[in-house]
């Protein structure tokens, strides 16, 4: 709770401050909305956060999302394969990223940054080639297979608990359950905190590195097979550009620490949904100008990091 | 070097066939279309046409010096970085006869432009607006970017057409105010840096800002599919008027079931078609196809309920589907 609770402030401000000055924002669709998002992008928020407690980074984010995005729909439309066989490719592919990456990493002891930055070029240009450049959706076919990404548990008939949510919470139960009940997930704290001092005391780092590159390419996957099922259009040269920024963003903001070692799942899930509450809040208040969103996203982003970083240190200094 | 390399190709001409070439400003539908076109006029003239399609600006610098070095008679080119290339053009221009289609670069010395109107399309754009809102209303536009200047005049000519102004294609007003007129108003123009999450997250936010809101516009071509995700899962498909820009499958798709009122497309069979011909006339001495100003307008054309099942049919038989 320590942990998260700057972040949570800086939701329950930003939410306060969008219901006083924007129009219809607690209206139920809006509601939604914002729960879908937060949906979507908290997938890759929680893939991202494992590499980054692992002392890690991964910058390939963006071009998994795009791979996938355009990849199943590529796949089912243009090469008539089953959705199922599209998505078991698309995690098939996405576990043997994940674990190329970490084997990089750990084997040839290559250096995160450069290795997931080659994969951001060599994803997103495979998928141009695959592609040839060419937008990929579903047209107004497989709506079954759509509905994972497009519709929601009602609640009233204007708001609805939308299928991306559900399916995030569900990964973040199992994430956190993983980081915080489990062997493992300590040895992946341990291993941020001090790679060295990890492998002296017994723990195969190596495996625990993988492991979480692994999952964060898969959680990628996910993300980005709910983004087209979701939108239904992708453009190899332009999906999922910068989205490992927003990723990594939302983890560091949820409490992640870039040195490794320190993050909660809880973090990140928070962290998603200021950034997407951000994003509505400039559409939806008259005065604040579109063009202007990097400039308020930073600026907030900012401001929320610093009063983390002071309320730490004045729990530091009582204790 | 290049130069020198060029010009003891140009005009030697194998077994007597002209060679022009096409290259376009990358790889899509769109230009298979303009290949087509190209190649119809190339058979019709008994001369020989190639298509280059290079996938970015570098590609196309690199792609057009090819030509150069191979020997060519002429280059209708799609500039992609006109300001930045102008060198280059007029490199080419010196040692091929050079036009330039579906995107200018005024600054080169290109004989002749062959394309749109952006700012006379928008103002068509416009036209559907009115025709699918008789009675005046609340419309917000959508688009990829403003800086690139189709956008802008493409945008302006939907407002100055909805706001009953006089043409102007100089004037440019500046997104995030609200634009009112006697009947219409446009609420606001929002970009999403070709972000898809982002465009239909910008429709999503409008719904929920302006909920009664009469009709959305999405001027490049993939924001109008966009818009009808968002109407779909906000289940008001029908309820708010659609009006698009450039033929995406699913725009047509919309016009056919009723769910678009229309779109504008341009030609671009006709941009390849009317190049090769130019080009062909031009390595014959005949300047007669140059008009004055330089600019041979290939109008846009409004596609309805009416006419879509013709033009799809049409676009189709081109494409070879």
């Amino acid at each position: 709770m320590k942990k998260i609770k700057g972040i949570l402030i800086t939701l329950i401000l930003v939410y306060v401050a969008t219901a006083l000055l924007g129009e219809n924002f607690l209206g139920g669709y809006n509601q939604g909305k914002l729960l879908e998002r937060t949906g979507l992008y908290g997938l890759l928020g929680i893939g991202v956060a494992f590499v980054i407690i692992g002392g890690g980074i991964d910058l390939s984010i963006g071009s998994v999302v795009c791979l996938v995005g355009c990849g199943v729909p590529w796949l089912v439309m243009r090469q008539g394969w089953s959705p199922t066989s599209a998505v078991a490719m698309a995690m098939l592919v996405s576990l043997g990223i994940g674990l190329w990456h970490g084997l990089l990493i750990t084997k040839l002891r290559l250096q995160p940054f450069v290795v997931t930055l080659c994969g951001l070029l060599i994803y997103r240009g495979a998928t141009r080639g695959m592609a040839e450049d060419q937008s990929q959706g579903f047209g107004g076919e497989h709506e079954g297979f759509r509905a994972l990404g497009t519709e929601a548990i009602a609640v009233t008939d204007k708001f609805g608990i939308p299928f991306p949510f559900v399916i995030m919470v569900g990964v973040a139960v199992v994430a956190w359950i993983f980081l915080n009940k489990t062997i493992w997930g300590r040895y992946l704290f341990a291993l941020g905190n001090n790679e060295e001092a990890a492998r002296l005391s017994g723990i195969d780092t190596d495996r625990m590195v993988i492991l979480s590159y692994v999952v964060c390419s898969m959680l990628a996957a996910l993300g980005g097979l709910l983004f087209i099922l979701n939108g239904n259009s992708a453009q190899p040269s332009d999906f999922g550009n910068f989205y490992e920024l927003y990723a990594i963003a939302a983890a560091v903001l949820g409490g992640c620490s870039l040195r490794g070692g320190e993050g909660t799942v809880v973090g990140v899930v928070i962290g998603t949904a200021v950034m997407q509450l951000l994003k509505n809040m400039i559409n939806l208040v008259d005065w604040l100008k579109s063009h202007m969103e990097f400039l308020i996203v930073g600026v907030v982003l900012l401001v929320a990091v610093m009063a983390d970083e002071v309320l730490k240190r004045r729990v530091a200094k009582r204790r | 070097m290049l130069g020198a390399l060029a010009l003891s190709g140009c005009g030697e001409k194998e077994g007597g066939k002209a060679k022009f070439a096409l290259v376009t400003t990358g790889v899509a539908s769109f230009w298979d279309i303009c290949k087509k076109g190209g190649e119809d006029a190339a058979a019709a003239l008994g001369v020989e046409v190639e298509v280059l399609m290079p996938s970015s600006g570098d590609d196309q610098k690199s792609k057009l010096e090819d030509l150069l070095a191979k020997g060519v008679d002429g280059i209708a080119v799609a500039a992609i970085d006109p300001v930045n290339q102008a060198g280059l053009f007029d490199e080419v221009a010196e040692n091929a006869i050079l036009i330039t289609m579906d995107t200018d670069a005024p600054a080169s010395k290109r004989k002749v432009y062959v394309g749109m109107d952006n700012y006379e399309a928008g103002w068509m754009c416009g036209e559907l607006v009115k025709e699918a809102l008789p009675d005046g209303g609340e419309v917000a536009l959508f688009i990829g970017r403003l800086e690139q200047d189709n956008a802008k005049r493409r945008r302006q000519g939907v407002i100055d057409c909805l706001l009953g102004r006089d043409k102007d294609a100089s004037r440019y007003d500046a997104p995030g105010q609200p634009q009112v007129g006697p009947k219409y108003t446009v609420l606001a123009t929002i970009t999403d840096q070709f972000d898809r999450a982002k465009g239909k997250a910008n429709v999503e936010d409008m719904l929920t800002k302006h909920e009664g809101i009469d009709a959305l516009v999405g001027l490049f071509a993939y924001n109008p599919p966009l818009i009808l995700e968002a109407l779909k899962q906000a289940n008001r498909l029908g309820e708010v008027k659609v009006v698009g820009f450039d033929e995406d499958d699913v725009t047509l798709q919309g016009i056919e079931e009723g769910t678009v009122y229309g779109t504008v497309v341009q030609d671009p069979y006709e941009y390849g078609n009317r190049s090769i011909r130019i080009l062909h006339a031009l390595s014959q001495g005949d300047k007669s196809v140059i008009p004055e100003g330089g600019f041979i307008n290939i109008e846009a054309r409004q596609i309805r309920r009416d006419n879509v099942a013709a033009f799809r049919g049409d676009l189709n038989s081109k494409l070879g589907k």
